[in-house]
């Protein structure tokens, strides 16, 4: 009886291990709301380790055009996540039209777009250190493997 | 016996007095960030865009770009565009001169003046065509700025990267405003993370 304890003890610790590791790089978030011509919600919560995580599993010829276009901005890339992750929250850009509101700040360690209009309501919130990642392994691609 | 404990005692006055400094060091608030901010208004149409970039991440980023004309933070200028003028000339002497309004010049479609005053260097301009609606821009530069612009070496090159960080030491401060009959630019820098 006591080592059934144990053993349950062991898989719950390292299931909650797993979940902490797992969501230690923060959550995805997304938010759509469609309001014409019907009301729909779509929403996903998803741990933000998982995308970098799935990026291994895209085959390197496909991502050889992204590669080569991005790995000369990569040092910018870089040097610009490094301090909006360092920085102050801040509403880095906005734009209002006559029916439409665009907002994309930085809240926490998260890059949030807020896209509003007169036919849906789009929320995306992405952990920094996500993105990171993910420029990164895109960088990591090999250009030459391009289709 | 007591000689240990003495040791021991003032060893914990030394961690205790090593953690007050470090707490201490810690206190000390960090420089406020600052921010460039660009606002345009357009109130026919009702759409505004607001850019806010915090300098440092300018600062950063700047060196990091080598394309076109932009290169480690300096942007080179063909000659031609100086038109022969001895540009750093005409600074030197207007950074030494008092305040004072340098150039007013006033034409049928257009009046422009420049002057110093308060360590600035201001740039006034009125389109008076009709196709401009009477177009109103001025620009305020801290004198500071426009000395770290031409700082570098080479004659045909600008450091913007410089100016941006004597920007970040300037104070509060418009730096460019544009008024026509419909638009309204503004660019100013700021503590401030949000245009409000």
């Amino acid at each position: 009886m006591v080592l059934l304890g144990k053993v349950a003890l062991g898989i719950a610790g390292t299931a909650l291990a797993g979940v902490g590791l797992i969501c230690s790089e923060g959550m995805i978030e997304v938010k759509v709301v469609e309001k014409q011509p019907e009301v729909h919600h779509v929403y996903v919560l998803a741990p933000a380790m998982l995308v970098p995580i799935t990026m291994h599993f895209i085959p390197s010829k496909k991502l050889g055009r992204a590669a080569s276009e991005i790995q000369p901005w990569m040092p910018t890339i870089r040097a610009a996540l490094e301090q909006l992750r360092a920085g102050e929250d801040v509403t880095l850009v906005e734009v209002r039209e006559p029916g439409q509101h665009v907002l994309v700040s930085k809240e926490g360690g998260s890059v949030v777009v807020d896209v509003t209009d007169t036919e849906e309501t789009v929320h995306v919130s992405a952990p920094i250190r996500a993105i990171e990642s993910t420029v990164d392994q895109v960088a990591a691609a090999s250009p030459e493997t391009q289709d | 016996m007591r000689t240990g404990i003495r040791v021991m005692g003032v060893c914990c006055a030394l961690a205790l007095t090593m953690g007050n400094l470090a707490v201490a060091a810690m206190a000390v608030p960090a420089p406020a960030e600052r921010y460039l901010h660009v606002k345009v208004d357009d109130a026919t149409k009702g759409e505004s865009v607001n850019v806010n970039v915090p300098l440092s991440m300018a600062t950063a980023i700047l060196p990091t770009i080598n394309k076109g004309n932009l290169h480690n933070g300096h942007v080179t200028i063909g000659e031609a565009d100086f038109n022969g003028v001895d540009v750093r000339g005409i600074l030197e002497a207007i950074r030494n001169a008092p305040d004072n309004e340098f150039v007013t010049v006033k034409e049928k479609d257009q009046d422009v003046r420049v002057a110093k005053l308060n360590g600035n260097l201001i740039v006034h301009v009125l389109d008076k065509r009709q196709d401009k609606d009477g177009q109103k821009v001025d620009v305020t530069v801290p004198m500071k700025v426009v000395d770290a612009l031409f700082a570098t070496t080479k004659d045909n090159e600008l450091d913007v990267a410089a100016a941006i960080r004597a920007l970040s030491d300037a104070g509060d401060a418009v730096l460019v405003t544009v008024q026509d009959a419909t638009e309204h630019v503004r660019i100013w820098i700021d503590s401030h993370s949000s245009s409000e």
